[in-house]
């Protein structure tokens, strides 16, 4: 609860008592369908889905090595006192202990490489078992040659941890900014396990499959370096079984859950949370019977022509808590956006209309679906007030309240070869009324923009924490182009 | 050689065959409910822009009739095959529908192998229409990519005396240039996507020229929007902010002084977007060649006055812009051993374009894995 005793200014000290309180009660209940302990009513229902089921699983195999010179040393680093055994034996556990919290096979070499020909015999046998990634551990500086033949020779996605004592800088100053290559240059295990999430990431995108409820048509394609599959079906489907949609245990157990957990609710009524909850259990029908794993719905065409009683807000709400992204007016790339934050940063986050505040200078980022569970999808979530769709009156949508003062990422795959990222500090969290727009609405001081009107993108989405670092090794990683908000107005610069 | 030419005189025809309808009989590629696209009897792949065929030429080499027949092209990978005897040589070409997002692709694979253990040379002619513009690794027809080139083999180039060399589009009547002016200110080229615009001139070998690139800004009124970077061989790079230098629908000219560096007899330019400028799409309206020496006031070249004795005057996007290669013509010289010889295109299929090889990450590997992840299940949701 961390994050709690960080929260300035926002709330009173009763209010985030409260709100810990209803926090650890709906976390209770969402860990109960995740952990699979006593099912509940819901649960025993025969067409109950569980959203975790909804999450790709994939397998993700990395091979691992350690390089070094001949034993045993002296002089030059790490030098004579590096104590290899028990850095070996250090590496064999943390590798052992990432395999176990990250789900990935990860399988080290038995014996450290330590010349010419087992560097050969490491190049083969990746060509031969081709896994996901390769993670070499130096344990001497002597190694950076080899290192340069693998970035070039291996053909997979290479993570480098070099230990304290084994790099200067200028042995990592070029590698570690090329394409498909992530360096660490530290102590830190944990930057090897950003790494190794970064490779567990991509495969989930490679198998996942995004519904793309929109149009009238059916087909499905891939797209380019992410892999992931998009299915096209008509946007009619979505109607036709939320009409079907009964209201069930489920439902009724769902929808009071998100009124009792609410911190407030002003409009909404028992039958609008009843709908969004059908809307919720319809959603999760359709992925499981596409075998999909996210979605984007061309939800504010569906409202316009007023072929649903809801829009979707609500239930997009839930299934980005449990994971499952799912993405609004049919924006493909906010879609695949929101699987980042998802994937790689293990958090929901929601794509935003950005307005520019300019009597502050601040970015207004809004929209009606964002996710509660900010700090981690394993954590306690951010309290809310349940409101209506602010465009159309209709529906639940969740006024999420962020937390003030924190750090937040934007994140906006512009296509699949071009990642949006910027920082930024929440200031405070928008009411509507006064204000018009969308429901969850922050303000945000950016970081390393001048000026607010300057932020590049729209459906950006915002996620909490600052992630900038990550994200643009992530991209690294896979040969997408990271680029950010211009620092200095444009137009500002140059002028005749 | 000369038997070849003798060959290829006889054999190719000089004009691409012109496109059927898309209604016409033939074998269905099969998609995964994408628009439809097929190959006619004679083995062509007929798009919604046109067809392509492949016609081969050579000492010993002759075009026999087309099989054509549906079925797997690769494990899992529905597609057409078509099979031709080619005299010395085997054509054995396969086409699938890769399911790149949005509209797809169509993958034409042609396998040529020489049917005794010796070497045949051959002249494989990819017929397009006649309009279709071959660039570096794009053919373009009417501004739409219609098929990606591989990086190799490389075509056989037969370059014009000057012409644009890059992946731009025309956008003719694009700017409204305001004031005394020649008339070619109202076209441009585009780099979309932040693509360089690029022309080559020939010149006498290590010969020089006063280059001046022409710029009228009529989309952004402020500056710093579209910042652009010349490069013109020979010459000082140099920033142009049309606006800031002379402000919205304004025409402006700069001076460069060219030099053939390298000696290969041409003269490369090329304008690029400004790394981090806001609009990456770079654009270019005019360029005047002039002799060496004293050169003339930009002044008088915006006017349009001197073009009679500029030595080329290039209307960027007009009706008088060329690509540096000749038209519909897109020729290969392959020497075909018995081991085969491969040649890979991407063709866009109805509704597509084929986005450049130099932003996107497919190879023929991953496109025909993508196919066969897709269609492995395709068939079970087709019907719904």
């Amino acid at each position: 609860m961390g994050h709690v005793n960080q929260c300035h200014g926002c709330l009173s000290r009763r209010q985030c008592l409260q709100y810990i309180t209803s926090a650890a009660i709906v976390a209770t209940a969402a860990g109960r369908e995740v952990a699979g302990a006593a099912p509940s009513p819901r649960e025993r229902s025969a067409d109950f889905i569980d959203p975790a089921s909804l999450r790709p699983t994939p397998k993700v195999r990395v091979a691992a090595a350690l390089l070094r010179m001949p034993t045993p040393y002296w002089l030059g680093w790490p030098g004579t006192t590096f104590d290899l055994d028990k850095h070996t034996k250090h590496v064999a556990s943390q590798i052992e202990r990432s395999r176990r919290t990250l789900g990935i096979d990860i399988e080290l070499a038995e014996k450290p490489i330590e010349d010419e020909a087992g560097m050969s015999a490491l190049v083969q046998r990746v060509a031969r078992s081709r896994p996901d990634a390769l993670l070499v551990v130096l344990q001497h500086m002597g190694c950076w040659g080899w290192v340069e033949r693998l970035a070039n020779e291996c053909g997979t996605p290479l993570l480098v941890m070099s230990p304290i004592g084994t790099s200067f800088t200028g042995h990592v100053i070029g590698i570690s900014r090329r394409p498909g290559v992530y360096v660490v240059s530290s102590l830190e295990w944990s930057a090897v396990e950003d790494g190794l999430r970064m490779v567990r990431a991509k495969r989930m995108f490679e198998e996942s499959r995004i519904l793309w409820i929109h149009n009238n048509q059916r087909n499905e394609t891939v797209l380019d370096r992410l892999g992931t599959r998009v299915r096209q079906i008509p946007r009619d489907t979505f109607n036709e079984w939320f009409a079907r949609e009964p209201v069930s245990e489920e439902v009724k157990d769902v929808a009071a859950d998100m009124r009792r957990h609410a911190k407030r609710i002003v409009e909404p009524t028992m039958e609008d949370t009843l709908n969004c909850a059908r809307a919720y259990t319809t959603a999760k029908k359709l992925l499981a019977a596409e075998k999909a794993n996210a979605l984007s719905m061309d939800c504010l065409g569906m409202v316009g022509a007023r072929l649903v009683p809801t829009p979707p807000c609500g239930a997009w709400t839930l299934l980005q808590d449990h994971g499952i992204t799912a993405g609004c007016e049919a924006d493909l790339f906010g879609a695949t956006s929101l699987m980042l934050t998802s994937y790689l940063l293990g958090r929901p986050g929601y794509m935003n209309d950005p307005v520019a505040e300019t009597a502050k200078n601040l970015l207004i980022a809004a929209h009606c679906t964002s996710g509660t569970r900010l700090w981690g999808f394993d954590k306690s979530p951010a309290p809310y007030i349940m409101r209506d769709h602010s465009e159309s009156s209709l529906g639940v949508s969740m006024q999420v309240l962020w937390p003030v003062g924190e750090p937040v990422t934007l994140v906006r795959f512009s296509h699949a070869g071009e990642v949006i990222v910027d920082t930024g500090k929440l200031v405070s969290n928008v009411p509507t009324p006064p204000a018009g727009g969308c429901r969850t609405s922050v303000e945000i001081r950016m970081d390393d923009v001048e000026d607010a009107r300057d932020v590049l993108g729209f459906h950006q989405v915002v996620t909490l924490g600052n992630h900038r670092r990550l994200v643009r090794s992530f991209c690294q990683l896979y040969g997408i182009n990271p680029i950010h908000s211009p620092e200095r107005a444009p137009h500002a610069e140059g002028v005749a | 050689m000369k038997r070849i030419a003798v060959a290829l005189l006889g054999v190719i025809v000089a004009a691409a065959l012109p496109p059927r309808s898309n209604a016409q009989a033939g074998t269905p590629i099969p998609t995964p409910g994408l628009a439809a696209s097929h190959v006619d009897s004679e083995g062509r792949l007929v798009e919604d822009w046109g067809a392509l065929g492949i016609r081969l030429a050579g000492d010993g080499v002759h075009m026999g009739p087309a099989g054509v027949s549906a079925g797997d092209v690769a494990p899992g990978v529905p597609g057409v095959r078509i099979v031709r005897d080619g005299g010395a040589v085997t054509l054995d070409a396969t086409v699938f529908r890769a399911p790149v997002w949005p509209s797809g692709l169509d993958i034409l694979t042609v396998r040529l192998a020489s049917k005794s253990d010796r070497d045949v040379p051959v002249r494989l002619t990819v017929e397009l229409p006649a309009s279709a513009r071959v660039g570096k690794r794009l053919v373009s027809l009417g501004g739409r990519a219609i098929v990606g080139l591989p990086e190799r083999p490389a075509p056989v180039r037969e370059l014009r005396e000057w012409g644009h060399w890059d992946e731009a589009a025309d956008l003719p009547g694009w700017a409204r240039p305001e004031g005394e002016c020649d008339p070619a200110f109202r076209n441009i080229r585009a780099g979309l996507g932040g693509v360089p615009i690029a022309y080559r001139f020939a010149v006498e070998p290590g010969g020089a020229a006063n280059v001046f690139l022409g710029f009228c800004e009529s989309h952004w009124r402020a500056a710093g929007q579209r910042p652009v970077v010349c490069q013109v061989e020979g010459a000082p790079l140099q920033e142009i902010d049309p606006i800031a230098r002379w402000g919205v629908h304004k025409p402006g000219a700069v001076l460069f002084a060219a030099r053939d560096v390298n000696g290969d007899g041409r003269l490369d330019v090329a304008v690029l977007p400004k790394p981090g400028s806001p609009d990456v799409n770079p654009i270019l309206n005019v360029i005047w060649l002039f002799p060496p020496g004293a050169a003339p006031s930009a002044e008088a070249v915006v006017s349009g006055r001197l073009n009679a004795v500029a030595t080329r005057v290039v209307d960027v996007g007009g009706p008088g812009d060329q690509a540096l290669e000749a038209a519909g013509r897109l020729q290969y010289d392959l020497v075909v051993a018995k081991s085969g010889t491969e040649l890979t295109l991407l063709v866009a299929c109805p509704g597509a374009t084929v986005e450049s090889p130099s932003r996107s990450a497919w190879t023929p590997e991953t496109l025909r894995a993508a196919a066969a992840r897709v269609m492995a299940d395709w068939s079970a949701v087709a019907s719904r």
